[in-house]
């Protein structure tokens, strides 16, 4: 009864108060708050994203920058958007190569995050059921790996993963095998990369939606006569979902476009759409065709990233 | 006791010997590490009957309640249940069916999938199932919200349809954790009474835990009074109230005023008592008492009488008034005696104007008849 007054304020807004908000030393903090983030992602992302599509719409060139047109001195403006054209878009069309790469990165973005899934469902409901004195021990354990560089702890996979690294010594030394097994510079190391460094990612938002769970509801399922078992899948999982579906996107999506892992890891055969970006930039220095493929990269992901928004408005 | 007995007059089968109580728990004790939440309980549950666990927090109620449901096992002891040892039973095979306090409704699954679901888990027939869903439903007056999730629904009706699911199964037992506990007071009031009706419809044994003494006299046949993990009295609501058996019980349900004192004649169905302040009670003697024994006088509000003009007899106290609260059905004064003590009296207003005319600091005469209290020796 206390509460229903507050809520009544808050939902019918007050103009008054509103307005007055606006102007008051707290609306202007609130704008300050708010603001800051968003000309952060209109500088730093729209901003160059932008240029990065108008230079897919360029045409390669022997200059600085490598394509052309520049809009340099005003007069050339006009000529300079007439040779504007989607020939790169049509040419990574034509190409089986893009094509692949695009193909081939989903794959493994796919089935890194199923892994990735497989292994951090059950490390978030051990979280959750650890006694509470634990849990943020473990939370702390699950983000340590962070305070490392993300790039020297992949470096470190190598060691690990090399024909003579420190899994093929551990195993020949217990003798499970004879000779050393090949994991580096295959799509294998690309899939440990991926879940190792993923891990986090996917593990804290389903720990985050089984901590929140009522116990009560498992109990509850038992009293109603579903044994352990049968109560996780049909109220433990599904209430979990949500954090399930946050983890799977957060790992996919950047997992879809990542270039460290499979350039350390992966060796050269294995040609994910982040190495096929960086070898028109770096080695074929064809800036337009790069941008393209970024650009189309995008849009590939655009989908996913909607739908996870949405996915993320509907339960706030 | 005089007429004490059940509301229900035709129900009392705990005083007769000849019937088998349904559930029994016998010397349950429940530890949690060194608290002892349970302590050697035992008690006995007929079909039927509606049972009230009535206690403060921590008192043991709602373990108690826990390990019937098989959340918790007894320490030692045995819970058997028509005849049945419930000893290595998991909850999920129990006769038993539990409404939370929280209700534990599940967030994903309509009112419709939340009643269903323990249907489900018997893997009864789909047919069979929709009509169970639908009869029980209307049991509660939800049959229009079935097809709705939780959260689009009042504490009111989440309550009832806890109250559905639970019942869904026909449970040989109901337990029912603080039932009303969520819902406002005037709600409460309604939903009481619809709950006893309930009751009375289905004659499935209920065990409600609560801390809310009016909730327990209201909807019980018996109450068990608990504190620090044992039982203090089992007995009926008017019982409980008219004829506690030790001062706990006396204070815990109910206001009352309670004068310490020593016997100073115990005489035929007489005793007399000098109160620590130096004031004689006569009162009836129904417990046996011994002349210099140290008892209690207990004596509910309502049973005294206050006037504004000296009163002439025995069992009249004088003092001031020190406090008055108006409730509207009745009038509550404090009444301070010369004799330093504070004595509660409740008068109830049958007319619309009150022909005592009393107010704070007037001087006051309180009395009361010689079986308005309760001599306890505990």
């Amino acid at each position: 009864m206390g509460a229903e007054p507050a809520i009544d304020r808050k939902r019918s807004g007050d103009p008054g108060t509103r307005r007055k908000c606006g102007f008051g030393s707290r609306g202007l903090f609130r704008r300050i708050v708010i603001g800051v983030p968003y000309f952060w992602l209109v500088a730093l992302f729209l901003v160059p994203f932008l240029i990065v599509v108008k230079i897919s719409l360029s045409q390669t060139a022997v200059a600085m920058p490598p394509y052309l047109p520049t809009f340099g001195d005003p007069s050339t403006w006009w000529s300079g958007l007439q040779q504007f054209s989607f020939d790169n878009y049509v040419w990574i069309s034509s190409d089986d190569l893009y094509f692949n790469a695009y193909v081939l990165s989903l794959a493994i973005a796919a089935a890194s995050t199923v892994l990735t899934l497989l292994i951090a469902y059950p490390l978030a409901y051990g979280m959750a059921k650890a006694p509470p004195a634990w849990r943020t021990t473990l939370v702390m354990l699950v983000i340590l790996p962070f305070w490392t560089s993300f790039l020297i702890r992949v470096y470190a996979w190598i060691a690990i993963l090399k024909p003579e690294g420190l899994l093929n010594q551990l195993l020949i030394s217990i003798g499970l095998i004879s000779e050393p097994l090949v994991i580096l510079n295959t799509p294998t190391a690309i899939f440990i990369g991926i879940v190792y460094s993923y891990l986090p990612f996917m593990t804290l938002p389903i720990y985050a939606s089984l901590d929140r769970m009522d116990q009560s509801l498992i109990e509850a399922a038992a009293d109603l006569g579903s044994p352990p078992l049968k109560s996780f899948w049909t109220i433990t999982f599904p209430l979990s979902l949500p954090g399930v579906v946050a983890g799977c996107f957060l790992v996919f999506i950047p997992a879809a476009g990542e270039f460290v892992i499979p350039d350390l890891l992966g060796g050269s055969r294995t040609l994910m759409i982040g190495k096929t970006v960086w070898l028109e930039f770096f080695t074929n220095r064809d800036w337009p065709v790069a941008s393209a493929v970024a650009v189309v990269l995008v849009a590939i992901l655009v989908v996913p990233i909607v739908v996870f928004q949405r996915q993320q408005a509907r339960i706030g | 006791m005089k007429s004490l007995g059940s509301i229900r007059r035709d129900f009392a089968p705990w005083i007769d010997p000849a019937s088998t109580p349904f559930l029994r728990f016998e010397g349950v004790t429940k530890r949690f590490g060194d608290f002892e939440a349970v302590d050697d309980l035992s008690l006995s549950i007929f079909e039927s009957e509606f049972f009230a666990l009535l206690g403060a927090s921590g008192c043991g109620k709602s373990t108690l309640l826990r390990m019937l449901a098989g959340f918790e096992m007894p320490t030692s002891g045995r819970i058997v249940l028509d005849g049945e040892d419930m000893a290595g039973i998991p909850p999920y095979r129990r006769p038993v069916n539990m409404m939370f306090q929280s209700y534990a409704l599940f967030p994903h699954m309509s009112v419709e999938k939340n009643v269903a679901f323990g249907l489900k888990q018997e893997r009864m027939a789909k047919g069979e199932m929709a009509d169970r869903v639908e009869q029980v439903l209307k049991l509660v007056k939800l049959e229009d919200y079935a097809k709705r999730k939780p959260e689009q629904l009042s504490g009111g009706q989440r309550q009832r349809v806890a109250l559905a699911r639970s019942l869904a199964k026909r449970p040989k037992v109901l337990l029912l954790d603080e039932p009303l506990g969520a819902l406002d007071k005037k709600l409460r009031e309604e939903t009481q009474f619809e709950l006893a009706d309930l009751q009375y419809q289905l004659h499935t044994t209920f065990i409600m835990v609560t801390h809310d003494q009016e909730e327990a006299m209201t909807l019980a046949d018996r109450i068990a009074v608990m504190d620090k993990g044992r039982i203090l009295q089992v007995a009926t609501p008017a019982e409980i109230y008219e004829a506690p058996n030790s001062r706990f019980v006396a204070d815990f349900v109910g206001n009352v005023n309670v004068f310490e004192g020593t016997v100073r004649s115990a005489t035929g169905d007489r005793v007399t008592i000098e109160t620590s302040g130096g004031f004689d009670i006569v009162a009836e003697r129904d417990v046996p008492v011994e002349t210099g024994q140290k008892v209690s006088y207990v004596l509910r509000p309502e049973k005294l009488k206050i006037a504004a003009e000296p009163i002439s007899g025995p069992n009249v106290m004088e003092g001031e008034v020190w406090d008055i609260a108006y409730f509207g059905p009745v009038t509550s004064f404090h009444i301070r005696l010369d004799t330093g003590e504070i004595v509660k009296v409740a008068m109830v207003n049958a007319t619309r104007q009150s022909p005592l005319q009393l107010t704070w600091h007037d001087r006051a005469f309180v009395t009361f008849d010689e079986d308005a209290g309760l001599v306890l020796t505990q």
